[in-house]
Parts: C-alpha cells; sequence; structure tokens
C-alpha cells in the first residue's frame, strides 16, 4: 500500500501528517519533497541518491519511533533527481516493507504529481483557510487524473469550530479535524508521534480515524 | 488525406518533418509509420515519449480540413518516401476530434507517471538558483525539521559577505583614478577575474532588493501573528 499524503499548498501540514499517519500505520515515512525535504534527515544515503542511481532504494530507510526515507536538501540534489526513478524505487520500499506513506511536495508540478501517480491512495490536507481548501481541490482533480483514489481529508491545526462539511463536500471524502496540539507540531522534529507520545489526545484520535480509512 | 515531408540529415541521424491536412469531411484517426530500417526516436517531453508515438510511427487524431506538423528523428541513412499512411478510420462521435491517440497497451502505474512527467511543469530547480547555492562539504544530514533556519543564517550570512565583497571591489573601480584600480585588480588576482563583475554586482542588486522585499513583508506578517501556544498547552 502506497499512500501520498498531499495538498497542493504549503505550510498546511503535510509533513508533519504524513509522519504521524505513517506512525499510527506502522508505515515507512518516505520524504518525497525533493526540493524542500522536511522529514527528519540523517547520515548517509537518501532519495536524491536513489533517483540519481547511486543508492539502493531500500537502504536509505532509517530506523526510528517512525521509519523515515530521508532526502537530501539541496537544490542540485533535487536537480539532479530522475523522477521517472520513484516509482520502481517506492515499489522497492513497499514490497520490503508493507506500507508506504509519501510526503508530498506542494504546488502541481511533476514532482508533486509523479509521486500522485506512484501512490495507490491519497490523503489531502488542508488548513481551516479558504485559500488552501483551493489548492487541496486543484491537488485533487490532479490524484484523479493520476489514479490515486481519495481515502479521505485532514483539515489539520483546527483552532475553531471548521466548516468541515463544507470541506467534505468540497474535496468529496470525508474530512477529519485534527485539532491544533503542539505535540503534533513537535511530533517530526522529536521524532515523537503524537499517537505514542499522547494516545488519549484528540489529534491521535483524530489521526487513528484517518489511518484507518487506507485500505490495506 | 495529404501527407507531406522533409528529410534532414544530422550525422547518423536523420530528421523527418511531415505535414497532414485532412481533406475529408469528418474527423479521421491516421496512423503513419516510419519506413526506415530503425526504430523512430520519437518527441518526448520530459523524456517521455509524447501520446501517440511509438517505435514504429505515431497515430494522430485530425479534424476536417485540419492542419497537423509533427517529426522525429531515427538512427538510419534517409529514405523515400520516409513515412506512409498506414490507415485512416473515421473518429467516433464520442471521441475528441483532435490531438493524439494515447497508447492504451501501458502498464496503467507506468502510463500514469508518464502523464505526471509529461504534462506537468519541470520541477527541476532553476540552474540558476543552484549554482547561486552554498556548497558545503556535508550534504546538511542534520537539518532539523524544528529548526529549519539552523542552516539558514550561515548561509544567508555567506551570502552577503560574499556580495559585500563584489560591492566593495565595484565601489573601488567605480571612478576610480590608475593607482586605485591598479590596486584593486592586483587584489583581485588579474583583469580575468574581474571580467564579470558588473554583471555579478546587477544580479546581486536585483537578487537583494528581491530579498529585502520578502524579508519585509514576512517581517510584517510575524509581526502579525499571535499564535495561543500557552492556550493550547493548557487545553490538550
Amino acid at each position: 500500500m502506497i499512500l501520498a499524503v498531499a495538498g497542493g499548498k504549503g505550510g498546511v501540514g503535510k509533513t508533519t501528517l504524513a509522519y504521524n499517519v505513517a506512525a499510527a500505520l506502522d508505515a515507512v515515512a518516505v520524504d518525497a519533497d525533493l526540493g524542500m525535504a522536511d522529514l527528519p534527515g540523517g547520515r548517509g544515503p537518501d532519495l536524491h541518491d536513489v533517483l540519481a542511481g547511486r543508492a539502493d532504494p531500500t537502504e536509505i530507510v532509517r530506523a526510528g519511533p517512525v521509519d523515515v526515507a530521508p532526502c537530501g536538501r539541496t537544490l542540485a540534489g533535487a536537480r539532479a533527481c530522475d523522477l521517472s526513478a520513484l516509482g520502481d524505487a517506492i515499489a522497492a520500499i513497499e514490497r520490503e516493507r508493507g506500507v508506504v506513506v509519501l510526503d508530498c511536495p506542494a504546488g502541481r508540478r511533476a514532482d508533486a504529481g509523479v509521486p500522485l501517480a506512484v501512490a495507490d491512495a491519497c490523503l489531502l490536507v488542508v488548513s481551516p483557510r479558504a485559500f488552501a481548501l483551493a489548492d487541496a481541490i486543484r491537488t485533487r482533480e490532479l490524484a484523479r487524473e493520476l489514479d490515486a483514489g481519495l481515502v479521505g481529508c485532514a483539515v489539520n491545526r483546527v483552532t475553531e469550530e471548521p466548516p468541515t462539511e463544507a470541506v467534505a463536500d468540497a474535496l468529496g471524502a470525508p474530512a477529519a479535524v485534527i485539532p491544533a496540539d503542539p505535540r503534533v507540531g513537535r511530533s517530526v522534529a522529536a521524532e515523537r508521534p503524537v499517537v505514542d507520545a499522547a494516545p488519549d489526545s484528540d489529534a491521535a484520535g483524530a489521526i487513528q480515524n484517518l489511518a484507518e480509512r487506507v485500505p490495506r | 488525406m495529404d501527407l507531406s515531408w522533409t528529410v534532414d540529415r544530422a550525422g547518423d541521424v536523420s530528421l523527418v518533418r511531415c505535414r497532414l491536412r485532412n481533406g475529408d469531411a469528418g474527423p479521421r484517426r491516421v496512423r503513419i509509420e516510419s519506413r526506415f530500417d530503425a526504430p523512430v526516436l520519437p518527441p518526448r517531453r520530459a523524456g517521455v515519449p509524447v501520446d501517440g508515438w511509438d517505435a514504429d510511427g505515431v497515430t494522430l487524431r485530425i479534424g476536417p480540413e485540419e492542419r497537423h506538423g509533427f517529426g522525429f528523428a531515427v538512427p538510419a541513412r534517409p529514405v523515400e518516401p520516409p513515412v506512409e499512411i498506414a490507415e485512416i478510420d473515421p473518429v467516433g462521435p464520442d471521441e475528441p476530434a483532435g490531438g493524439v491517440v494515447g497508447s492504451s497497451d501501458d502498464e496503467p502505474g507506468e502510463s500514469a507517471v508518464a502523464t505526471a512527467l509529461r504534462d506537468l511543469g519541470d520541477h527541476r530547480p532553476p540552474r540558476a538558483a543552484v549554482d547561486g547555492e552554498r556548497v558545503t562539504g556535508e550534504d546538511n544530514g542534520d537539518c532539523d525539521a524544528d529548526e529549519p533556519e539552523s542552516a539558514g543564517p550561515d548561509a544567508v550570512d555567506d551570502w552577503f559577505a560574499a556580495v559585500e565583497a563584489r560591492v566593495d571591489r565595484a565601489e573601488q573601480l567605480t571612478d576610480a583614478d590608475v593607482a586605485t584600480a591598479t590596486d584593486a585588480v592586483a587584489d583581485a588576482g588579474g583583469v580575468d577575474a574581474l571580467a564579470d563583475l558588473d554583471e555579478r554586482v546587477a544580479a546581486d542588486a536585483e537578487r537583494l532588493r528581491a530579498v529585502s522585499e520578502r524579508a519585509a513583508a514576512l517581517a510584517e506578517r510575524a509581526a502579525a501573528t499571535d499564535a495561543p501556544i500557552e492556550a493550547l498547552e493548557r487545553l490538550a
């Protein structure tokens, strides 16, 4: 199972959601944001190296509270990536590890599209603001064209009652509300997924619910 | 159906340019095949053959009275004629009249990737951005998601320092007398080292202005935020 966590807009919390959903699914989180990697890095080869033909996909997976396949941080590395190799690389990780969660870049360029094309399903992240929804709708269209079924959407970092139904209607998928919780925000940097750090919190519950919608 | 062509030779490769005109009253699906004894090198976008092309030729849809131009390369000596119309079919009313025909025998996953690569914008950061990137011995490794700016200020300081050095040099040379200019040139290690100084300083100025605008806008936004972290921690 390959799940893409996408959303179109930057800064809505795709990386955080991808990391925490990967924790709930006991999956490998792959940092597919070639130009602006955000998941924890590490020494050794990364996804840039894989897509430049310098490393084996399975050797870049780094064990941790959530196993992560990190991505390089340089623009030169991003520029040297052959995106057409992403499908085989992710498939190799999936064969070895089962479930793979892809943290997708913002935008609608090929680096955002190819992970959706590679994925079996996608999860859209929106912030409770209207312009984030517009980007999410565009990404949903793209995912549809590229055959990545939408399993759900997450309205992220909610502080007041969000228009959940409007979001669900607009995106055509059940919307889960992830309440703003500093433990979620810190989870990636601290490498402490909220489903482990605060399993009884509302945020952890919402992430569990999202994870349960992912067919396996 | 009118098909005309020109063939150019470039080394061992023949470059074939074709024009097709549909003189029929209805839209047609036309299969055009290469007569070369070598596989066609089809036009590509982002490394992926354009829809409708395969190793033998291309399948096009063309509306009535429409013209369509296309071309390909082939690693072989020119032959005459280089292409032929292999098949013409009427196009059904529910199919789009123009454009090319997708190859349907692709494996679905593969073709979705190909579609994304072909139809979406290039993902690669522009070369200018890459050349401007500060190259460090260490490929980041420990860039922390919590502190993305940890690598930032150093890089920014270094960039400012480099720009300042260039501007200093350019200032020394601006309206300089011969002695000052000679010193500056000697400092720089010869006139060759200064060859592109003007251009680089102009580029610096442009980039500095963009950075300054962006920094001001970000500072304004930063000042306007008020994240209720404490309240949230109490509630959590």
